[in-house]
């Protein structure tokens, strides 16, 4: 199950995707709660402590390789496996929840998509 | 970033609820490729209601397979009404109403999950029903991939 929470800026949309994470992963299947917002604070709705919280690294964006083929379809070559990622980068949360954050975008990076 | 999600998500075996960045401007960037099911958080107001529309009307584009609105912080019969008139006249499914909750509120002053601060909040049941709602839309799809 894939689901993306989305919505205007202050609609409550982080506190939604955080409890539902964690409503789910009071269930069977392992959940992991991604932060794709370049201002990320799923963490404190995950309810992970501040000091974590601070230490989460961003899983870097230099893993995923973007290439075009000949029909101009874009392609995105990957180095690690999604569980590897989750292994290296996933914080752990309550419930079982794991936390994983991609949407911090380096200045270098920007526009990189 | 497209191409991370877009992996993370092929995934089979887990379970993922990604928070998007506010806004549409992100979704030009491929971001939702390869979600299932796009929740559209939506406030009672105007804005609000317009932003979930320009979201869906992309989403439909990008084929997410299936597109949602989930109301919140609604006050009062008047709020449920304008949202759902809305939804219905944008052909969106309101799979849940969340309340306006002082308990949440609470939370998101201390900085703490409301599930850790008061588990039993209305909002917080309301969510429990959209959790089991997303589980119930996706045993279908499960059920058919063990039948091949």
């Amino acid at each position: 199950m894939k689901v993306a929470v989305a919505g205007k800026g202050g609609s409550g949309k982080t506190t939604i995707a955080g409890t539902l994470a964690r409503i789910l992963a009071q269930g069977e299947r392992p959940v992991l709660a991604i932060d794709a917002d370049p201002n990320p604070n799923l963490a404190v709705n995950l309810g992970i402590d501040p000091e974590t919280a601070a230490r989460v690294e961003s899983v870097p964006l230099s893993f995923a390789h973007h290439a075009k083929d000949a029909d101009g379809r874009y392609s995105v070559g990957m180095d690690i496996s999604p569980e590897e990622i989750v292994r290296r980068y996933g914080t752990p949360g309550p419930d079982g929840v794991t936390l994983l954050l991609v949407g911090r975008v380096e200045a270098h990076q920007a526009g990189a998509g | 970033m497209r191409g991370i999600l877009e992996h993370l998500q092929s995934s089979e075996t887990l379970v993922t609820v990604t928070d998007m960045e506010a806004g549409l401007e992100h979704l030009k960037r491929g971001t939702l490729e390869h979600a299932e099911t796009l929740l559209i958080v939506v406030e009672p107001y105007f804005k609000s209601l317009e932003a979930a529309g320009r979201i869906a009307a992309l989403a439909r584009g990008l084929g997410v397979p299936r597109i949602s609105a989930v109301a919140n912080k609604v006050r009062s019969e008047r709020d449920e009404v304008a949202i759902r008139d809305y939804c219905a006249g944008h052909d969106l499914p309101l799979l849940a109403v969340v309340p306006f909750d002082a308990d949440v509120a609470e939370a998101e002053r201390l900085g703490r999950a409301v599930l850790d601060t008061a588990p039993a909040a209305p909002a917080v049941d309301r969510l429990r029903s959209l959790a089991n709602r997303l589980l119930a839309a996706d045993l279908p799809e499960r059920a058919e991939r063990v039948a091949d």
